[in-house]
């Protein structure tokens, strides 16, 4: 059984932002999620081989691709690594047969056009063979481009953003044929994204990244509940951060949030600097059964959304609910008290 | 009416126009290929210089290049029995050198405004370097190459200048329409200049108008709809 | 700095413009300025030495060169300009002006004659000996018959000694002599037909095979001289023209390559 692992170990320095990554990891898909400008595409593309790093290793399945010291950098070429751009990067030359086969050239002349029909059929896109890149919609580029990388049949697959450009109804449409894909892929995928409905989706492994730095990696949903850190936090969605003074282990004081004094599940120890806690694991109750994690709620901003609606008290804190598109009223929906479970209060350094 | 200048552009600019389509594209190739910013720029600077120099102050390097008792040009005499100066191949020689820098600075921009991303999608393709440029990059630049064409053809159709230091005026041989226009108004017969001119006028635009339609087609090929 | 060149350059250019400035007004003996309009391949010779030689008897004379194509200096005088002493490098300018009355035609003098001659490379290795000998050489220069004059006098040759057919087919027709003496000196043309004068310009690049035979030009080329009519300093002008036709002048003259007529 071939062991698939991509062990990677990255460092540039360029013009004040430095990139250093090291990560590890086996089949299945990984996410990397980070705000703009983080390096995420950087890295990527150092992995495809189309940008160079100052130093470091990449080892592909026992394949080294990159190594600094041994002065060894395989060129893109070589590397059996198929990069999805974000913009599909089509040959706007060539048909969609011809794109798609732009990879196989050196194969076979039978075996290269059973491999595109085969691509053709895979990805739906009978009838397009000989039409150009912009007669195209969005979604059939997508799907060409992706053809086009499957045809090479490569090792590991990387999606720069994948849905970046489209709208949301084409997004949640495509993202599941991109489940499907993943699923049947036998190789390593790497998607990139600042989206983290897409990363939770698809991938089962997931990188978090800031400023050319990891700051969190681990397993999709856990990493999801629990994150590291406020940036963490952050990527993952947590809108209610507020920075904490320790009070005793099982106690902090909010500083943003008016000093609320909450209760805490696990041992606060001395590097903990914050807490998260998501807006959606408030409880509504209009009686206090205990002293701590009873919030008060007066004074609130009421916003309706199309599915949920947007409550926001005056120290800050956000609470969301669901609600049915035809609902307008929020009369009743207001309690006396948020409540919040000490296990649900995530410790971040 | 004397119709030997006609024939003589007619040939030098066709010779000159394949040779320098050629070597202009290899040439943009050559400088977007280096990795070396400085040698970029000095190769840059080196190929846009005839564009640059006052033609007779060209023609005069050509000379001193081609010339009968300088390198280049004593060695063809010596190894091959071949005067360049003042022959008919060194009018081709001055076109070139003329038009060559329009192809080249044509060409190159226009490779260079190719989406990067196209040839990095080559790259991880496996698609050679040489493919990726023939394929993705001259392909997709095919409109900016052939204007760099029709300007490189027109300039070497009307070089004046850098021909005459180098290739002389002799007629049936090196008189080019334009030297043979010079040569009607320096003795005062413009009706003689008139016609020579009509007929060079005649021949760029039709060139022109040929290539721009050949452009036309290219362009529809993409954008059927 | 920039503006002090500035200031330079326009002055140069008004004085070259002005060239002879009007004579002074001042009729003192002592200092006098006189203006001579010249044929501009007389330059070199009345600038280089003829000027200086004749200030060492006349040290109170400025003389002021003005030169130009012979046509465009009997455009100027015809339009007022001021000159003393017309020196044309050919008989027609000389005799237009006669016959409108601005020369004084007792002080003309056809005092030099600039012969056609045939020239090769000094680097040459070609073996020539008279003029006809030019149909050996596989390329030759000349000046276009249609514009430049010593183009003209090869023609008018050539066709004389019935070579005009067979030179034609391999004579490259240069736009000025300057040309012509440049593709000769590099062996792009083999040999070349230009002014005696205009080959001593360049005495270590080409070399003089020979003349143009007396007979195959029917008008050789004539350089007259000779004061105007309503010159200032008419006393002086012929004291000029005097000294244009001394041994010593002549010997500078030949110097330049021009010949005594």
């Amino acid at each position: 059984m071939e062991e698939k692992l991509l062990d990677v170990d990255i460092h540039k320095d360029y013009n004040h932002f430095v990139l250093d990554i090291q990560f590890r990891i086996q089949q299945g898909c990984l996410g990397i999620l980070g705000p703009s400008g983080c390096g995420k595409s950087m890295t990527l593309k150092s992995l495809a081989g189309i940008f160079h790093p100052d130093r470091g290793h990449i080892i592909l399945n026992k394949r080294v691709l990159l190594d600094s010291q041994q002065k060894i950098n395989i060129r893109p070429q070589n590397r059996k690594i198929g990069y999805l751009f974000q913009n599909y990067a089509l040959f706007p030359n060539m048909t969609v047969e011809q794109n798609i086969a732009a990879g196989i050239e050196k194969m076979d002349k039978k075996l290269k056009n059973k491999k595109i029909k085969d691509m053709i059929k895979k990805f739906r896109l009978e009838g397009l063979e000989k039409h150009y890149p912009s007669e195209l919609s969005g979604g059939q580029q997508q799907r060409v481009a992706l053809a086009r990388i499957f045809a090479y049949e490569p090792d590991v697959l990387l999606l720069d953003e994948p849905f970046s450009a489209m709208d949301s109804f084409l997004k949640e449409k495509l993202r599941l044929e991109l489940a499907k894909v993943l699923e049947n892929f036998q190789g390593i995928a790497i998607m990139v994204s600042h989206d983290r409905d897409e990363v939770y989706q698809l991938c089962d492994h997931i990188l978090l990244m800031e400023d050319g730095h990891i700051i969190q990696y681990g397993k999709t949903k856990e990493v999801f509940k629990r994150p590291i850190n406020t940036t963490a936090a952050r990527l993952t969605g947590c809108k209610n951060i507020s920075k904490i003074k320790k009070i005793d282990d099982y106690h902090v004081e909010c500083t943003d949030w008016n000093h609320l004094i909450l209760e805490v599940k696990e041992k606060v120890s001395e590097d903990i600097k914050a807490i998260g806690i998501r807006a959606h694991d408030f409880v509504a109750t209009n009686t206090k059964k205990d002293h701590f994690n009873y919030i008060s709620v007066e004074n609130c901003k009421i916003s309706e959304m199309p599915f949920e609606w947007y409550i926001t008290l005056d120290n800050g804190i956000w609470w969301k609910i669901e609600k049915k598109m035809n609902d307008h009223d929020s009369t009743h929906i207001i309690p006396r008290y948020l409540y919040i479970e000490p296990q649900s209060i995530i410790l971040l350094k | 009416m004397d119709y030997s200048p006609l024939i003589v552009s007619l040939k030098t600019a066709s010779f000159s126009i394949v040779i320098t389509f050629i070597i202009g594209i290899l040439a943009a190739w050559l400088v977007i290929s280096r990795k070396n910013e400085k040698v970029k720029m000095i190769l840059d600077g080196l190929f846009t210089l005839p564009l640059v120099l006052p033609p007779t102050v060209a023609g005069f390097i050509l000379l001193y290049i081609f010339g009968v008792y300088r390198p280049v040009g004593k060695f063809f005499i010596d190894v091959f029995n071949f005067k360049i100066a003042f022959s008919w191949p060194a009018t081709v020689i001055a076109a070139f050198v003329m038009s060559f820098p329009l192809m080249y600075r044509s060409c190159r921009g226009a490779f260079e405004q190719v989406d990067p991303n196209l040839m990095d999608a080559g790259r991880t393709l496996g698609m050679s370097e040489w493919k990726i440029f023939w394929k993705i990059q001259f392909a997709n630049a095919r409109p900016g190459v052939l204007s760099g064409a029709i300007l490189a053809f027109a300039r070497g159709l009307g070089e004046f200048g850098a021909t005459s230091m180098i290739a002389g005026n002799i007629a049936g041989k090196t008189r080019t329409l334009p030297m043979a226009v010079y040569s009607k108004v320096a003795g005062g017969d413009y009706d003689g200049a008139y016609v020579y001119v009509a007929i060079l006028i005649v021949i760029a635009f039709i060139a022109i108008v040929f290539m721009n339609y050949f452009a036309y087609k290219e362009g529809k090929k993409g954008k059927r709809k | 700095m920039k503006k002090i060149l500035a200031y330079l350059l326009m002055f140069s250019m008004a004085a070259s413009l002005v060239g002879c400035s009007s004579s002074n007004n001042e009729e003192e003996v002592e200092e006098e300025t006189i203006c001579i309009a010249a044929a501009a391949s007389l330059e070199n010779a009345f600038e280089e030495e003829l000027i200086a030689m004749f200030n060492e008897e006349y040290p109170n004379v400025t003389v002021e060169g003005t030169y130009d194509s012979s046509g465009k200096l009997q455009e100027q005088i015809e339009g007022g300009l001021e000159a003393d002493v017309f020196f044309s490098a050919a008989t027609k300018q000389m005799d237009a002006l006669t016959d409108e009355d601005y020369i004084d035609s007792d002080t003309r003098v056809d005092l030099l004659e600039n012969k056609v001659v045939l020239i090769v490379s000094t680097n040459s290795s070609l073996d020539l000996k008279k003029f006809e000998d030019i149909t050996k050489a596989g390329s030759i220069a000349l000046g276009d018959p249609a514009s430049v004059p010593a183009g003209q006098y090869a023609q008018e040759a050539l066709t004389n000694l019935n070579l005009w057919d067979e030179v034609n087919t391999k004579a490259s027709f240069g736009t000025n002599v300057t040309e012509v003496l440049n593709q000769v000196a590099e062996g792009s043309a083999e040999a070349g037909v230009v002014y005696a004068t205009d080959a001593a310009s360049m005495p270590d690049k080409v070399k003089i095979i020979a003349e143009a035979p007396a007979d195959s030009l029917a008008t050789p080329v004539v350089y007259p001289v000779a004061t105007l009519k309503n010159s200032k300093h008419s006393k002086t002008a012929k004291a000029f023209v005097e000294f244009l036709q001394s041994d010593k002048a002549i010997e500078v003259f030949e110097k330049y390559g021009f010949s005594k007529n």
